[in-house]
């Protein structure tokens, strides 16, 4: 279970979030949508502690940290329990795509070569780049870059992974490839978080929604409750705004 | 005026003997300065509590006086530090037995760490944070991600770099001579001397130097294309 109390985190004067609390089981596919600068993504990084929060506390399992007084000890571990597919893959330059997936094997987690090896062409297999094993991420598409990037989340085997909007850097045609491996790997039980602007996607996957603005929680629930019935005024603007220009009737637009 | 073409040809051997010390005083204290200068570089940049500002004056003041400068300050005060000290202590140890070479490699040395140090530096602020963020995010720690992560992609930014200041070194070691150490200039000018053909014997000597960084040049070349065939790029 993962478990954020009373998070606030703030960048010189501006306080980017103002008190989160949030519950996740394990297995869940958590969405979180709002707009942008509404704290989406430094809550995502707080959780692994790339950005460091100024108050509140991180339980992942059996470890709990206070964000006041953070051992190095504490951050390490709570990075070992996570692991993170970035909006621009972040895939390490100078190492092919299988040995992006093994580094983390190898280094943090102290994984035989061998093994960490044949887990690692395990995982590219399941996102489909068997083939390009060799390959440097300068060689990849971005969805073949992103796909990398989830299999170096997968191979660690974390008990969280957090997506920051994975599809956003893409180009249009390669999203779907991309939303496809996180669906698969999402129908398998691995828990995690997303920052998404993907709303059908969201909508079909996840089984928690969260909807956020102003560094706070406005409302979460269920898809259903969050797409089809918001209770919160703010909620239904932000989800009128981001549906597709199409689907709006004749009449608005004229 | 005439030019002893054929003398040019002889004074150039004779030059070349002195190649070896010329390299050792160029490359011993760039290998030295390597090492040393990692770790002032990621001392500044990590900003370590009290030694940053010390490495920030040591850089800026090592870089902002002339190499010559250091040769002789180094030469001068060594001795005499190790003489006082040897005197105070009761040691039977004179400076004297120490090899004027050993100053010079000091002195350049330091010189060294200092331009060094800059490089790197410019070299880790090359590589982009998502880099070493991804490194984070899969467990490692900071020493882990520098090492194995920011390092290798830093070396490769900063090779050109690194010639250059292997040039600049290579031209700088002539002022070894004005210490005694018999280095490629300081054995033209007696090749020049005792034949009284100066001319012949300065572009011998140029040819030498010129050589030299051509070479500096193809060595780089072919580095940059191993270390950095990652970011080649196109669909292979």
């Amino acid at each position: 279970m993962i478990h954020l109390k009373n998070i606030h985190k703030s960048f010189g004067r501006l306080n980017v979030l103002n008190g989160i609390n949030l519950t996740v089981e394990r297995g869940d596919v958590v969405v979180i949508l709002g707009p942008s600068g509404s704290g989406k993504t430094t809550l995502l990084r707080c959780i692994n502690f790339l950005e460091r929060p100024n108050d509140g506390e991180v339980t992942i399992g059996a470890l709990t940290v206070d964000c006041r007084h953070p051992s190095r000890k504490d951050i390490l571990e709570l990075r070992r329990k996570t692991a993170m597919v970035f909006q621009h893959y972040n895939l390490f330059k100078h190492k092919t795509a299988l040995e992006n997936v093994m580094e983390g094997l190898i280094v943090a987690q102290k994984v035989p070569k061998k093994e960490a090896r044949e887990r690692s062409l395990e995982m590219l297999e399941k996102v489909g780049l068997s083939d390009k094993c060799d390959h440097y991420p300068s060689q990849l598409s971005g969805g073949q870059q992103q796909r990398v990037g989830i299999a170096r989340a997968l191979a660690l085997n974390p008990e969280l992974i957090l997506f920051d909007e994975p599809t956003s850097a893409l180009d249009p045609e390669l999203v779907g490839e991309v939303l496809a491996v996180i669906k698969t790997i999402a129908s398998e039980g691995v828990t995690m978080i997303v920052v998404t602007h993907e709303m059908g996607f969201a909508r079909e996957v996840s089984n928690h929604v969260v909807f956020m603005d102003g560094g706070v929680i406005v409302e979460q629930g269920t898809p259903a409750d969050i797409f089809v019935d918001p209770k919160e005024e703010r909620t239904r603007q932000f989800l009128k705004r981001i549906t597709p220009e199409w689907s709006y009737p004749m009449e608005a637009l004229r | 005026m005439t030019i002893d073409i054929a003398f040019i040809v002889t004074a150039f051997f004779e030059i070349l003997t002195a190649l070896p010390l010329t390299l050792t005083i160029t490359v011993v204290p760039l290998i030295f300065g390597l090492g040393i200068g990692v770790v002032t570089a990621l001392i500044r940049l990590y900003k370590v509590r009290v030694v940053h500002q010390l490495a920030e004056f040591y850089v800026s003041f090592l870089r902002g006086t002339p190499i010559v400068l250091h040769v002789l300050i180094i030469y001068f005060a060594m001795p005499k530090l190790i003489d006082s000290l040897s005197a105070y202590f009761g040691w039977s140890f004179k400076s004297a037995s120490i090899p004027i070479l050993l100053f010079v490699l000091t002195a350049y040395s330091l010189t060294a760490v200092a331009y060094m140090s800059e490089i790197i530096r410019s070299g880790i602020l090359s590589v982009p944070a998502g880099q070493i963020e991804a490194a984070y995010a899969v467990g490692m720690s900071t020493p882990q991600a520098v090492w194995r992560i920011v390092l290798p992609q830093a070396f490769g930014a900063i090779l050109p770099n690194l010639c250059n200041l292997f040039i600049g070194f290579l031209h700088t070691s002539t002022f070894a001579f004005t210490v005694s150490q018999m280095e490629l200039l300081g054995k033209a000018n007696v090749v020049a001397s005792v034949n009284l053909k100066f001319l012949e014997a300065f572009i011998a000597a140029a040819l030498i130097y010129w050589g030299m960084t051509i070479i500096a040049e193809r060595i780089t070349a072919f580095l940059e294309k191993r270390v950095t065939a990652y970011s080649r790029g196109g669909m292979a």
